[in-house]
């Protein structure tokens, strides 16, 4: 299998070039390849018109290419500054310099909208902050290449628009970027030039000024996709089947059958609010009650017991076992149903092959480990695993996170099944037209409270981010 | 697309082989006697169960420095059993006794280094390390610093005693043994095989070592795989000192089990089990055992000082170690 085929593009100096393409269309592969971290096994690279062949992140770096990846590549245990400088450190008579360091990182940190000190540890910050310091750090490194893979993944629109800012000042001092994004509209905005590529292979490259996101949709999966969202599964009415009572300052209620949105800004204490309910995380003096019940979860296994599934957004720390087997990651959750001491592994592979395609995974090998797979595919492995046990109440945290756009319209399709078939749904959700799309009810986070709640006819961009910005008084 | 580089995927197994040919081929008189053949797998088996038990509990994410004192002390409580038991009522039942005092012990033992590491959140190779100390202490105190001798004869011939091999003759045409502990070396390992690749159990070892709060998040109990792997060790270490304690009909307190903890981690390494936790096998940590067994009696056999052993034995966990790391840089 080949994840690039004749790819042939070219970038020009002070360029914003945007990549677009599926999950498994070869992005990812093609800037490994130019960053240095996978050798191409043919073809060739020109810098300045003179053939280069990079050995490592180093060299690339040494050239003045340095990449933003898509997983973090952070040291938590130090801090803002001292990964920033990681590996060129200032020295000040063979000491290390710490005040120059943590002077210069907080200019870099400024350029970003970041509102924290260098001398903050990794550790303390969120995924955004993270992504943040990642940027900063690229940035601080002077390249005249700068790829960006899914920066603006974790980040709040804020934060991102800060980061468009920032691309434009790097633009004007003659740096060239390569932007990959899934969305596709921040795409169209701030890039020069466009790149689609499908299956490894190069598509198309276009000028973004007549370019549209449902134009390169189309190229990006060769067909026409006309209606985004799927029809949501019909309103339920009745009592709610699951409540929170005084939980982050106010309460929730789910009914079966029913899509609840929880939108805010990354940080806005979504995740946690999700991981009190499951128990991984003290829930304070709040309740969660199930059929009018109150219950008492200490535990991801006892929450699993009343029928509540945690879907995590962190896919690779949280959610799965990357290491592990499509089919192992499968059943985990539900292994003992599959035997309460030695595992019926015909059962095991059947019900493996069944997900696969009741969900559509596409995966050569069911037993192979989940890291070979596409975002779009992992999820679709971590909702199954959840579902395996059968839940009554689902929660979802960023489902469409490092997701392509074919993956997913059909990860809505599911949900708005999954509703219409009587699940109780909570999606966590930074986009906004996700929230709206999918959502019979949403509400609203910020600064770890809830601060609103908008039926589906109030459901607007607007309306949620006044409330997630906290514009209005309330 | 992925290449499995089959050095390093079965690089302990091919050494394990060429080895065997060489000294077959060198020693053709000798080494392909039943009685040596036997005494390769007999030799280290108590070391073996142990690395055995060391496989789950490294690919747990865990691993324990106290096994080597842990045997000596129930060693000491197997003697000292089976001497307070052995005038009162019949040998063999003095010896079942015995047998089960000291797993009980090794149990409990290892139960309390699972705690500490599953709920006190001790590293541990803390935990274990306090154990390594620890647990000599008391043996030493239960021998008054010096060696417990068995006074149950049955208990020395017990250590000997084992299945007939069939159609093999010793020199003086009686037949020759399959220990008992070389029995118990293989009925483990083809049990531990089982727990890990086949149950449920094993899996959550597998999934807890891999990555240990996603493990949690999958609604999997972390503690108690935790503390069910060390206590399983700390069995395995009692059935590994009657195995010992049988065989001399004594234990020397300051003796017995003296670096077994580093001979078991050898072998689990060599094996292929990566100490990141996560991933391991049980076949490999077998080969690791004969390897080092082979290895050891090489050096005897070819009139080295034996003296150089400690040399050749880092060398050979270093070359393991690093061909590993080559296999994780290819994938």
């Amino acid at each position: 299998m080949k994840a690039l085929n004749g790819v042939s593009i070219s970038f020009a100096e002070g360029e914003v070039h945007g990549i677009v393409g599926e999950n498994g269309a070869g992005k990812s592969t093609l800037m490994k390849i130019l960053s240095g971290v996978q050798q191409a096994t043919s073809g060739q690279m020109l810098l300045n018109g003179q053939p280069v062949t990079i050995h490592g992140v180093k060299d690339a770096l040494k050239r003045g290419i340095a990449m933003i990846h898509q997983e973090l590549n952070l040291i938590d245990e130090l801090t803002v500054a001292e990964n920033v400088f990681l590996g060129r450190e200032s020295t000040k008579s063979g000491m290390l310099d710490r005040a120059k360091m943590v002077q210069a990182t907080e200019v870099y940190l400024e350029q970003v909208h970041a509102g924290f000190p260098a001398t903050t540890k990794v550790a303390d910050l969120s995924i955004a902050g993270k992504q943040l310091v990642e940027i900063a750090k690229a940035v601080a490194s002077n390249a005249s290449i700068l790829i960006m893979d899914e920066p603006t993944a974790v980040l709040s629109d804020p934060e991102a628009d800060s980061l468009f800012a920032l691309i434009a000042k790097l633009k004007q001092q003659g740096t060239t970027v390569l932007y990959i994004s899934h969305r596709l509209v921040e795409v169209c905005q701030i890039c020069d030039r466009i790149t689609v590529l499908r299956d490894g292979v190069w598509i198309e490259t276009m000028d973004a000024k007549g370019a549209t996101p449902a134009s390169l949709a189309n190229l990006m999966v060769g067909r026409s996709l006309q209606d985004f969202y799927p029809p949501k599964a019909p309103k339920p009415t009745g009592e709610p089947i699951f409540e929170l009572i005084d939980v982050a300052g106010a309460g929730l209620a789910v009914r079966a059958g029913e899509v609840v949105g929880l939108a805010g800004l990354v940080g806005a204490g979504r995740t946690e609010l999700a991981e009190a309910v499951i128990g991984t995380r003290p829930i304070g003096n709040g309740q969660v009650k199930i059929n009018g019940e109150a219950i008492k979860i200490r535990s991801p296994k006892q929450a699993m017991k009343y029928g509540i599934a945690y879907v995590s957004e962190d896919r690779k720390g949280l959610g799965l076992h990357v290491s592990l087997s499509s089919v192992q990651n499968i059943t985990m959750a539900n292994l003992r149903d599959y035997g309460v001491f030695a595992i019926n592994g015909k059962k095991e592979q059947d019900k493996a092959q069944t997900w696969k395609s009741d969900m559509d995974i596409r995966a050569g090998d069911l037993n192979a480990a989940v890291s070979s797979l596409s975002g779009g595919n992992q999820q679709k492995i971590s909702i199954s695993k959840w579902l395996e046990i059968q839940p009554k109440v689902l929660i979802l945290d960023e489902p469409t996170r490092g997701v392509d756009v074919g993956a997913k319209r059909e990860m809505y399709t599911i949900i708005q099944k999954l509703a219409s078939e009587g699940m109780a749904c909570i999606v966590i959700s930074s986009e906004l037209p996700e929230i709206i799309g999918l959502c019979h009810r949403a509400l609203v986070m910020r600064e770890g409270r809830i601060v609103g709640e908008l039926e589906e006819e109030q459901l607007s961009e607007e309306a949620i981010m006044h409330l997630a910005a906290g514009v209005e008084a309330h | 697309m992925k290449k499995t580089n089959f050095l390093s995927e079965y690089g302990a197994l091919v050494a394990l082989v060429v080895l065997f040919v060489y000294n077959a081929m060198r020693h053709h008189g000798t080494f392909l006697q039943v009685e040596n053949l036997r005494n390769l797998v007999s030799q280290n088996a108590s070391v073996g169960v142990i690395a055995l038990g060391m496989t789950l509990v490294i690919i747990a994410g865990g691993i324990d420095l106290s096994v080597g004192s842990l045997t000596a002390l129930c060693g000491a409580v197997c003697i000292l059993v089976v001497n307070k038991f052995g005038a009162g009522m019949s040998p063999t039942m003095a010896i079942l006794l015995a047998s089960v005092s000291a797993i009980v012990i090794g149990a409990l033992a290892g139960l309390i280094n699972g705690a500490i590491v599953a709920y006190g959140r001790v590293a541990a190779f803390v935990v274990t390390l306090g154990g390594l100390a620890g647990f000599r202490s008391i043996a030493l105190v239960l021998g008054n610093g010096g060696e417990i001798r068995s006074q149950v004869p049955a208990l020395g011939d017990f250590g000997f005693g084992g299945v007939a091999i069939p159609f093999a003759k010793d020199a003086s045409g009686g037949p020759v043994l399959f220990y008992w502990s070389a029995v118990a070396f293989i009925v483990i390992a083809l049990l531990m095989s089982f727990l890990l690749n086949k149950t449920r159990f094993g899996r959550y070892i597998i999934a807890v070592g891999a990555n240990q709060r996603a493990a949690e998040y999958s609604a999997i109990n972390t503690q108690t795989v935790r503390l069910a792997v060390f206590t399983l060790l700390g069995a395995l270490v009692g059935v590994a000192s009657v195995m010992v304690g049988a065989r001399m009909n004594s234990v020397g307190t300051g003796s017995v089990g003296l670096y077994y903890e580093l001979d078991a981690i050898a072998a689990v390494v060599i094996g292929g089990t990566s100490l990141r936790g996560g991933k391991g096998r049980i076949w490999g940590t077998v080969v690791g055992v004969l390897l080092l067994t082979l290895i050891s009696n090489m050096i005897t056999a070819e009139n080295i000082d034996t003296n150089w052993q400690g040399l050749v034995r880092g060398v050979v966990i270093l070359v393991a170690v690093l061909i590993q790391r080559g296999k994780k840089e290819n994938e």
